[in-house]
């Protein structure tokens, strides 16, 4: 026994030797979730597909790898495109010599015609929504694509970038598979699918007739392993050479210690926000929810965070969204204030508000730590904690008068906008999203700015908006959690890494292990 | 012999369908809606609607309910409502890993526990005895995701023998450097229950007069511990490794979790954490088939352990 284990350890060290000589050509990345979802870019809706998708497909356009804003975009499939004066009419010239993985053939405009086509139907995409204002799009010659819309849409190039309902997949392979396109999605990136092990990985390959060069590294595994722990041990044992962080400022400091290793807070923040429904009592009355704002100490809760991770809100809408008031007049810090305020309203003795709220590690940590702010200015908040899939189910039944919400969107003002304070997105309405407040002051100004075609008008409309909200107290914003993540430093990303829309890093052709 | 298992067959089925109907009710009673949590936060309340009435949550209950208890007695439990991949290919992908995992352990379990607990009865309160139930309470109070990150870091990380992913296949060494952590860390679990178990079962048949008569002719000791006093006392630890097979296999959700090997346990986990209603049930079928089959393999061990058990 002795001997077949000194056995096996003398073949583990040969192995381990022989490939710390040889250039590393494999990527593994270790993700947080327990298997993989749907891997169809069009119906994947969860960071740790979004984020292995990405490796394999294109848009027409892209944001800049390692950029999360869409002041980055640059042509992807398309090589370059011209609109209309009203942004109606949009024309793409797509690019030659690009081949789709798996020898499906060169990928032409009726590709991209089929892809959006597919992305804006219900029964075939989870982005439907997205491309609500297309009225025909149309494959002009191989290498020409036309789209029409009903109206004009503030940042449209971000619909057909390569995130969402804008990934490009190749027609004959999604005609082929129909709804198995999911179990070998075929695109037209660096990467493309190889294999599935249920609750272990999938294996992607270099495409070697990538458009923009063959990738050096060979291959890519994504595993999937649930445990934070585990993900970290594996880390440092040399399984994984990068990882989804666990999200808090302790795994940042005890990460950043080990050797040969970088540890990066990277954009977009996801924005903590408390929603507060307006017609519900007491918050129908605006000096509570005044108080409740000037209860909640913004810098104190970074500190608890942790500064390198997270940093204050600025708006109801992120920072660096394009649109976005980075100086909207937020509520400052006064405990006395809210205690006359609440006095005032008539509440003296204090007041009760209630909150049903997921038991997501992360965020409850936050509503705790507000919980204990609140009670200095005499606000008991009552927290009812349920599961993560139940609180999704009840805030959308309007159950809940205040909703702790996180979340990043694309960066457009508009988007968070839309989804959190127009009307039309009230929840139990057919058309709701993620209105919580039940507020309907800013729709004139959401909507204008949604067509408005001046730049500057449109910025305009956007920061009344935004105003109003915050003086109305609709939404209170909290802070924002950038996304964290680390890998080996022997790994060369190929390009600075500030952030990505899809909350993992970009892996390009150009990523590859330094000798 | 044929008429009891025609009977514990009986009963299996309609065990089986109480099963079925409870899960049924159960997995829609919890709140929560797979469609929402299918199209994520941003998906508006018309696609969610529309993704309702495409996976049938929209028809009545009862109609609901017909398709699914006659598609299972079919064999056919539908596809994931959240991956579109079909039940029991899901789970055939991952029941050999719990299979194995679970086996091993309890072998392991079996293999250190018996003699343990033979060895702390026959020593009754002296040192062995002590040793024995204390190391076994030890054993039943740890967490296993706790002795699991410890075996991690002492053997993966301090002594690096062992990979952290215990998932890995291809060669046989490879197998061996994945199982080996996992299964002793429910092994050990799984020994301090069949320790305890034992040494109580056999403290009691010790004290049987037949014991002492036999001593008193002369039988030497090691033979009447074996011979006569084990062998009566194997009926209880039979009856509760067979429960704790199926308590086992619940069990190693964790297990599976940390050493980041695929499992039964997290399909369970993950699908009521997505509200996966066909791919529980699908699980709850497989699960309780296990239990039942289980049961009925521990009474026919009785049979075999103890001929004065006829299965009738």
């Amino acid at each position: 026994m002795k001997r077949k284990l000194s056995l096996g350890l003398a073949v583990a060290a040969c192995f381990i030797a022989g490939s710390a000589f040889a250039q590393k050509k494999t990527l593994v990345i270790g993700m947080g979730s327990a298997d993989a979802g749907k891997l169809d870019p069009h119906l994947a809706s969860t960071t740790p597909d979004k984020g292995l998708l990405n490796y394999i497909f294109n848009g027409l356009v892209r944001i800049k790898p390692g950029q999360a804003s869409p002041d980055f975009i640059e042509p992807d499939l398309a090589e370059s495109w011209t609109s209309n004066k009203d942004g109606t009419e949009w024309t793409f010239k797509i690019r030659a010599g690009v081949e789709c993985h798996h020898g499906y053939g060169p990928f032409t405009a009726a590709d991209a015609a089929y892809s959006i086509t597919r992305a804006s139907n219900k029964a075939t995409s989870n982005y439907s929504g997205d491309f609500r204002a297309v009225d025909k799009v149309e494959a002009v010659d191989a290498t020409t694509l036309k789209i029409t819309l009903k109206n004009p849409v503030a940042g449209f190039l971000g619909y057909v970038s390569n995130i969402n309902g804008g990934n490009m997949v190749c027609k004959k392979a999604a005609e082929e598979m129909g709804d198995g396109f999911g179990k070998k999605p075929v695109g037209t990136g660096p990467f493309e699918f190889a294999e599935y092990q249920p609750q272990q990985f999938v294996k992607l390959k270099a495409h070697k007739k990538y458009f923009r060069g063959a990738p050096q590294l060979e291959e890519i595994t994504y595993r999937y392993i649930p445990a934070d722990s585990s993900r970290d041990l594996a880390f440092q044992s040399g399984e994984l050479d990068m990882i989804y962080g666990k999200q808090d400022q302790t795994w940042v400091d005890r990460t950043s210690k080990l050797p040969g290793v970088v540890v990066k807070a990277m954009e977009p923040g996801e924005m903590s926000a408390l929603y507060l429904n307006v017609t519900s009592k007491p918050l129908d009355d605006i000096r509570v929810r005044q108080a409740i704002a000037h209860a909640i100490d913004r810098k104190a809760i970074v500190v608890f965070k942790g500064a390198g991770t997270s940093r204050e809100a600025v708006s109801v809408v992120p920072s660096g969204y394009l649109g976005t008031d980075e100086k909207a007049p937020l509520y400052p810090y006064d405990v006395a204030k809210a205690k006359a305020l609440l006095a005032e309203a008539g509440y003296k003795d204090g007041v009760t508000v209630k909150t049903i709220h997921t038991t997501l590690t992360g965020m409850q940590t936050l509503i705790e730590a507000v919980q204990a702010q609140l009670k200095k200015a005499g606000i008991n908040l009552e927290i009812e904690l349920v599961e993560h899939a139940t609180f999704h189910a009840q805030i959308r039944k309007g159950l809940s008068p205040i909703v702790h919400y996180q979340a990043a969107r694309f960066p457009v003002a508009d988007v968070y906008l839309t989804q959190f304070y127009d009307s039309n997105s009230i929840v139990g309405k057919p058309t709701a999203i993620t209105n919580f407040t039940f507020c309907d002051i800013a729709d004139s100004e959401i909507r204008a700015a949604r067509v408005e075609q001046d730049a500057a008008k449109q910025k305009m409309l956007w920061k009344t908006a935004q105003e109003k909200l915050v003086k109305n107290v609709c939404g209170i914003p909290i802070y924002e959690q950038l996304q964290l993540w680390a890998w080996k430093a022997n790994l060369d990303l190929g390009y600075d890494l500030v952030g990505s829309l899809n909350l993992s890093p970009p892996i390009t052709e150009k990523t590859r292990f330094k000798n | 012999m044929t008429a009891f298992l025609i009977r514990r067959l009986g009963f299996a089925v309609v065990t089986l369908f109480a099963v079925l109907t409870l899960v049924f009710v159960l997995v829609r009673i919890v709140p929560g809606d797979p469609a929402q949590v299918i199209l994520g936060d941003q998906a508006s309340q018309e696609a969610i609607m529309a993704l309702r009435e495409k996976l049938g949550l929209n028809r009545p209950i009862h109609a609901q309910y017909l398709t699914f208890i006659s598609g299972a007695l079919v064999g056919d439990w539908g596809t994931s409502m959240v991956t579109g991949r079909p039940v029991i290919q899901e789970v055939l992908n991952v029941l050999p890993w719990t299979i194995e995992l679970t086996l091993i352990s309890l072998v392991i379990g079996i293999v250190i526990g018996v003699p343990l607990g033979i060895a702390a009865a026959v020593k009754r309160n002296r040192f062995t005895d002590y040793a024995a139930r204390i190391a076994s309470l030890l054993g039943l109070s740890f967490p296993p995701f706790v002795s699991a990150l410890l075996l991690l870091l002492g053997f993966a990380i301090l002594l690096p023998w062992f990979p952290v992913i215990s998932a890995r296949s291809g060669s046989a060494t490879a197998w061996f450097q994945s199982i080996t952590l996992p299964a002793i860390n429910l092994g050990l679990i799984t020994a301090a229950y069949i320790t305890r178990v034992t040494r109580s079962a056999m403290l009691e048949v010790l004290q049987e007069d037949y014991v002492r008569t036999a001593r008193a002719k002369g039988v030497p000791i090691n033979a009447v511990i074996i011979r006569h006093a084990l062998r009566n006392a194997l009926i209880p630890v039979i009856t509760i490794v067979g429960l704790y097979l199926g308590i086992l296999i619940g069990n190693s959700v964790l297990t599976e979790i940390v050493f980041s090997r695929p499992g039964l346990g997290k399909l369970i986990v993950g699908a009521l954490n997505q509200r996966d209603y066909t791919m529980l049930q699908g699980m709850m079928v497989i699960y309780t088939l296990v239990v039942v089959v289980v049961n009925l393999a521990t009474d026919i061990a009785y049979g075999v352990a103890d001929p004065r058990v006829k299965l009738k």
